[in-house]
Order: structure tokens, then C-alpha cells, then sequence
């Protein structure tokens, strides 16, 4: 196990005062927070920082971190010496367990005791819901699929300890969903207490980037090449679409960028969302005889200045 | 609560269907009453019926009042504070989705590499 130097986690030195470690938490659990932050890798930072400042925070916890941490850097291999914690009390805080490795290995025995006083209830109340993020492709959303995901479920053993268990669900994700938007699974989030029902588990659905069509909420934009003469003169052009190809028609004088809206055939939620052709217009090289005659024509014929605008 | 590999769990679209009472909304998510009806006042949810003992929510307030005490409980964030974010969050997701759609077609206009004339 790799020693944690909590210090350089929260980048604050040795001797920082309460006031320091709150101010330099605060400032990074804003900037790493999972419901602000989308980057791959900000859920465990902020995990990271919480835990190093769950235990900076806590006076008695610091100094049982700074006894032990005195002679260890950031990454060395950490063995906690036994019985190293007499003398220590520690309180543990509801609602964490899924901390490090090296958190549980210091402070993990003094948080079980805890959840021992607080496991004899009599009331029956429903269980904890559950919020996770899944990351799906958009074809699973345009077709409804099957997927099996796994979670990292905290969970105590007999001994009163935390343990992260791996669970793995088979879900089937509906037609139709939407970036952002929240599926429930029902009775899969904590057991119920006193014969309470067991409260649900909620995904947030996040889209894998992909490679034909963009998404913006429940319409689709998609890049549509075409001939400088399919947007001067107007064509019907053949273009893909999620429910197989369509002819779009293109009217004459449009523009490169210029949006092109298909009803109906985004995301097929109620109401489905529209698919956008974003016009891309796409010039043939000059690079054979005909084509380089055909421009010399048009650069003769045609009397028309790209850069009338600039007055220059 | 184990879920064998071969059956597929059917997941819910979450609604607008408004299936919860104050309490149960309360319960489901562990905050007190008076906490939601500031979420309530500040509009981030809202429930359907006029009085508090009317009010129905939808299971769609259930992820937003549980997003709304993750911001409470990691930030510090009061209901005001937290409406604003959220705000500006959907803000910043609506123009990053178009950001998204602006840069690829721009990407096509600028295939040819920049042709730049040393300075002199």
C-alpha cells in the first residue's frame, strides 16, 4: 500500500492552520466536484481530497496522521505499524466508506465501531437511493439496449468493517434517453430496515463521443459534404440518418454551415428530437486538366470577389 | 438483490409523473421538510398541487434534490446558490453541445494548413 501524503493532495504545507486546509478543500472539492466536473478522473480526485481532508480536518485524526506520516513520503510503500493507534480516539462521519485503502488501514477500525451503535433500530424505514453515472453509446439510446455495468458497492461485513464489493447489474436501457437524463432501477439501491423496502438506484446517462452524429439535448447534428454546385444550384442529396438513409433536399444558394433540419429523426424520445445536416461544402482539387480549366473559366467569367467585405 | 447475467433489469425512464408525497420525497432522499421547500421556493424542483400537504413529486425531483444535497453537503452551497449553479450548468452543457457542433464544421473551413509569410 502507497503512503498518501495528504498534505500535497490539499497543496498545503506542513504546519497549515484549520483556516488553510478548509480554504484550500473548499477550493478544489469546487473545481473536482462530479456534478461540475465531466472529466474522466475527477470522481476520484475529489474522493482523494475528501479523505485527505477528512482526516487534516479533524484534529485528533492529524495528529495520529502527522505521528505516523513523519518519516514516509508521498508514493512510498506504507505498512502501519501495530497497535499504533492507542491512545487515539477517533469519531467516525456517517455516510463515507469509500475511502482509500491506506485511509481504512489507519482510520478504518474506529469508523466500524460507529456503525455497531447505529445498526439496533426498530423503525422500518426504506433504504438509501443509490446515484451512479453510466456511459453508454448513442446507438444504445437510438435502439434501446442491454448493458451490464458494475458498481462499487460499500458494504460491512460481520466485523462491523467496510468493504468495497464489486456488483455487477445486467440493465436494460431504454429507447430513447437522453444525455443527462436519470433512469431508476427499482429496489437496487440499500436494503430496507425493519422490513422497509429497499430504496432504488438511479443512473445518470452520459453519451461516448461519436463519430457520425453530435448531440445537442435530444437532436443530432451531422456533417453533410457537398459540391460547391449542390449548394449553388440546389439538389437532393442522400444522407444518413439513425433510421436509415433519406434524400435531403438542398436549396439552391446555401451557404457552408447552413443547418438543415430533418423532423423527427433525432433521439426517438416523446417527442423525438430533429437531426440537423450542417452543410460542408467541399471543393474537387484542381488537380487534373478538365478541373483546371473549368476553374480558369469560372475565375474569368465570373466577376466575384470572396473578399469585397475586408474594402481592400 | 443479485441480478443474474442473463436477465436484464428494466430500467425507468424517469418522468413527470409526480408519484411522491413531501414525505415520501423527504425519505427517499434524507433531508428535512423545511430543506425542500426551499428547493421548492427557489424553483430548482417543482412539485405539482398549491400547499405542501398537496404537493406531488416526480421521480425526476428525486435526482435533482439528491444532486442538490451533494452540493450542500461538498460545497457548502445554500438553496439560493445551488439554483444558480444548476442554472449555470445548463447553461454551460447547452453551449458546450454547441460549441461541439460549431467546431467540427469550422474544423472542415481550415483543412488547409495556415500559409504564413515569415515576419519581417
Amino acid at each position: 500500500m502507497e503512503f498518501k501524503d495528504y498534505y500535497k493532495i490539499l497543496g498545503v504545507e506542513r504546519n497549515a492552520t484549520e483556516d488553510d486546509i478548509k480554504r484550500a478543500y473548499r477550493k478544489l472539492a469546487r473545481k473536482f466536484h462530479p456534478d461540475v466536473n465531466k472529466e474522466d478522473g475527477a470522481e476520484a480526485k475529489f474522493k482523494e481530497i475528501g479523505e485527505a481532508n477528512d482526516v487534516l480536518s479533524d484534529p485528533e485524526k492529524r495528529a495520529a496522521y502527522d505521528q505516523l506520516g513523519k518519516d514516509y513520503k508521498s508514493g512510498q510503500e506504507f505498512r502501519p505499524p501495530p497497535d499504533w493507534d492507542a491512545g487515539f480516539e477517533f469519531s467516525g462521519r456517517p455516510g463515507a466508506g469509500d475511502f482509500s485503502d491506506f485511509f481504512e488501514s489507519i482510520f478504518g477500525g474506529a469508523r466500524a465501531e460507529r456503525h455497531h451503535g447505529r445498526t439496533h433500530t426498530t423503525f422500518r424505514t426504506r433504504g438509501e437511493d443509490h446515484h451512479a453515472k453510466i456511459l453508454i453509446d448513442l446507438q444504445d439510446a437510438l435502439e434501446g439496449a442491454t448493458r451490464t455495468i458494475t458498481l462499487r458497492v460499500p458494504e460491512l461485513d460481520e466485523g462491523g468493517h467496510v468493504l468495497v464489493r464489486d456488483k455487477n447489474l445486467t440493465v436494460q436501457i431504454p429507447k430513447g434517453v437522453t444525455e443527462g437524463q436519470s433512469i431508476r432501477l427499482k429496489g437496487q439501491g440499500s436494503p430496507g430496515m425493519g422490513g422497509g423496502p429497499a430504496g432504488d438506484l438511479y443512473l445518470e446517462i452520459r453519451f461516448k463521443p461519436d463519430q457520425r452524429y453530435r448531440v445537442v439535448g435530444k437532436d443530432l447534428y451531422l456533417d453533410l459534404p457537398v459540391a460547391p454546385w449542390e449548394a449553388a444550384l440546389g439538389a437532393s442529396v442522400k444522407m444518413p440518418t439513425p433510421g436509415g438513409a433519406i434524400m435531403l433536399k438542398v436549396p439552391p444558394g446555401s451557404a457552408h454551415g447552413r443547418e438543415l433540419r430533418v423532423r423527427g429523426r433525432g433521439i426517438p424520445a416523446t417527442p423525438p428530437g430533429d437531426l440537423y445536416a450542417v452543410l460542408k461544402i467541399v471543393w474537387p482539387p484542381a488537380t487534373n486538366e478538365k478541373a483546371r480549366q473549368i476553374y480558369e473559366e469560372m475565375a474569368k467569367e465570373l466577376a466575384f470577389d470572396p473578399r469585397a467585405s475586408l474594402g481592400v | 438483490m443479485a441480478n443474474g447475467e442473463r436477465e436484464p433489469m428494466p430500467a425507468e425512464m424517469i418522468g413527470s409523473a409526480s408519484v411522491y408525497s413531501l414525505e415520501e420525497l423527504c425519505q427517499t432522499c434524507h433531508v428535512e421538510v423545511a430543506w425542500i421547500s426551499e428547493l421548492v421556493e427557489q424553483g430548482i424542483i417543482e412539485p405539482e398541487g398549491r400547499s405542501p400537504s398537496e404537493w406531488r413529486f416526480s421521480s425526476l425531483s428525486v435526482v435533482l434534490a439528491a444532486k442538490a444535497k451533494r452540493f450542500d453537503r461538498d460545497l457548502g452551497l445554500n438553496p439560493a446558490g445551488i439554483a444558480l449553479v444548476f442554472d449555470l450548468l445548463n447553461e454551460i452543457e447547452r453551449l458546450h453541445a454547441r460549441l461541439n457542433v460549431l467546431a467540427s464544421a469550422r474544423s472542415s473551413l481550415a483543412e488547409q494548413p495556415d500559409e504564413r509569410p515569415p515576419l519581417p
